[in-house]
């Protein structure tokens, strides 16, 4: 077995006079492929994720990246919150160079970069919008374009689509899953959705109490489709992890 | 509706002055004032009281704007720092600041620079609180996002927590600049020779109620423009942050 891209080894992490959320966790992920961690809200599933991205440090165990221990957040992750956490201030252009600005002054092939993510995405002739003037799957895919720019190795996801309604978030999970492939982006994408993990995911970790306590993957077809979500087999592998869910919680 | 308001109340107020028989030392009509208004500025009588008033202003509120903003960046990034100083800048502005402008001329003498000290004081206030809630109201998220773009404290209080905090921080800006008139205008009461302060002084002394209102007059516009020179600020300086989904 060659050595995986991020490897998450024993790692603990307890909020001061609190259970551990997190508590010994062991997972490995080879390079390109797409992951998601799939649990109940409070499950310690976004915590993980801000280990991987190092905004938290483990109180035990180690995470590596490439083999080398993460130091501190930096641009060679892409991270995506909850919410688009746009700057209001800044049109769409500007909030997708950001991880640019904040190194040096962009360059007219950074602004090119960003504009070409940007009409990958849909949003072309909205790059001199300003954030309040998108809907909210508009700002998701500005949110995207921005993790996207550096094009990072590894790309953390937390929850990105959830507030969004169905159709639009099918939406983004197909340009999400299109960009990753092209570039073949690794991926760890946090959800509480079923439909979601399975649909995304080469494999699935199931999360529960701090620990994962299933290791399911999924060998649905590449690239997926809408129309595969009616298919038996992408059925049947919801009813798993369903029934995998079902026997954590019990 | 407002204007034709105004013209009614100012319409019964010469009315009930005429009728009345009130005498132009208690209550002067409108069209007496106004006449003093004109040749006051026809004169050029007013005008350096006007530099006067206006260069107080303007310096007081610069540097009063300017320590504030300063200040309230340092107490907002720095939480030792707030606690040490937050009692004494409280216990600061609990102290009435017009009480100290007979203190201010016995230290400084008459003239330009005890007002402008009154002025900067009054305006410090409300800036620094605005600008150390304002940087407070960063989001977590936002934070977390600059952490993982590698951003330094600098920029993350320069790119993230200023823009946040604009809106606060011209709010306080919109109110230090009604109270820096007010500041002015007393100031100058006690310890001006120039200035609309010192002339409104200076009427009561010749008895001159009609020339008292023509710069009360003067005052207030000079309120009314600075008040509407904020708003056109803050809509200039606030487009993106204005900006709703519904506009789209």
């Amino acid at each position: 077995m060659g050595m995986a891209f991020l490897e998450i080894e024993q790692v603990q992490f307890t909020y001061p006079g609190r259970a551990p959320v997190v508590n010994g966790v062991d997972w490995r992920m080879p390079a390109g492929e797409f992951h998601c961690l799939l649990g109940r809200s409070g499950c310690g599933k976004t915590t993980l994720l801000k280990l991987a991205a190092g905004l938290l440090r483990p109180q035990a165990g180690r995470i590596l990246l490439r083999g080398g221990e993460l130091a501190a957040p930096g641009p060679q992750l892409g991270f995506m919150f909850q919410a688009p956490t746009l700057l209001e201030w800044h049109s769409v252009l500007g909030n997708v160079l950001l991880p640019v600005s904040l190194q040096r002054r962009p360059r007219p092939q950074d602004e090119q970069r960003a504009l070409q993510l940007l009409a990958q995405l849909g949003l072309a002739e909205h790059a001199k919008h300003y954030p309040r003037q998108l809907s909210g799957g508009q700002q998701s895919r500005v949110a995207l374009a921005r993790a996207l720019l550096l094009e990072p190795p590894l790309l953390l996801l937390d929850e990105p689509f959830a507030a969004l309604d169905a159709i639009t978030r099918a939406e983004l999970q197909d340009d999400l899953l299109r960009t990753c492939r092209a570039l073949g982006t690794t991926v760890l994408f946090v959800t509480h959705d079923i439909n979601e993990a399975v649909y995304l995911g080469d494999r699935i970790a199931l999360m529960h109490g701090g620990r994962i306590v299933d290791d399911i993957p999924i060998a649905l077809p590449a690239p997926r489709s809408q129309a595969m979500r009616h298919g038996p087999a992408f059925n049947e592998y919801c009813a798993r992890v369903r029934a995998s869910m079902d026997r954590a919680g019990a | 509706m407002a204007a034709a308001l105004l013209l009614v109340l100012l319409g019964l107020w010469e009315l009930v002055v005429r009728s009345s028989g009130l005498s132009a030392l208690v209550l002067p009509a409108p069209s007496a004032v106004a006449t003093a208004l004109w040749s006051g500025l026809a004169s050029g009588y007013f005008w350096p009281h006007m530099a006067a008033t206006l260069q107080a202003l303007v310096l007081g509120l610069a540097a009063g704007a300017v320590v504030g903003l300063l200040t309230g960046m340092a107490l907002a990034e720095s939480v030792l720092l707030e606690r040490v100083l937050k009692p004494y800048v409280i216990v600061s502005q609990v102290v009435p600041k017009l009480a100290l402008a007979p203190l201010f001329v016995l230290w400084f003498g008459f003239g330009l620079l005890p007002t402008v000290l009154i002025t900067a004081l009054i305006c410090f206030f409300p800036l620094m609180e605005n600008t150390l809630t304002g940087l407070r109201q960063v989001d977590a998220q936002r934070l977390q996002l600059f952490r993982m773009l590698g951003a330094t404290r600098l920029q993350t209080l320069l790119r993230l927590k200023l823009p946040t905090g604009l809106p606060a921080i011209l709010a306080g800006l919109r109110v230090a600049v009604v109270l820096a008139l007010v500041g002015v205008v007393v100031a100058e009461f006690m310890g001006a020779s120039r200035g609309l302060g010192a002339v409104v002084i200076a009427a009561q002394g010749m008895m001159d109620t009609t020339l008292m209102f023509a710069a009360l007059v003067l005052i207030a516009g000079i309120g009314l423009l600075l008040y509407q020179g904020c708003l056109l600020l803050e809509r200039r300086l606030l487009r993106a942050h204005a900006f709703f989904p519904d506009h789209a």
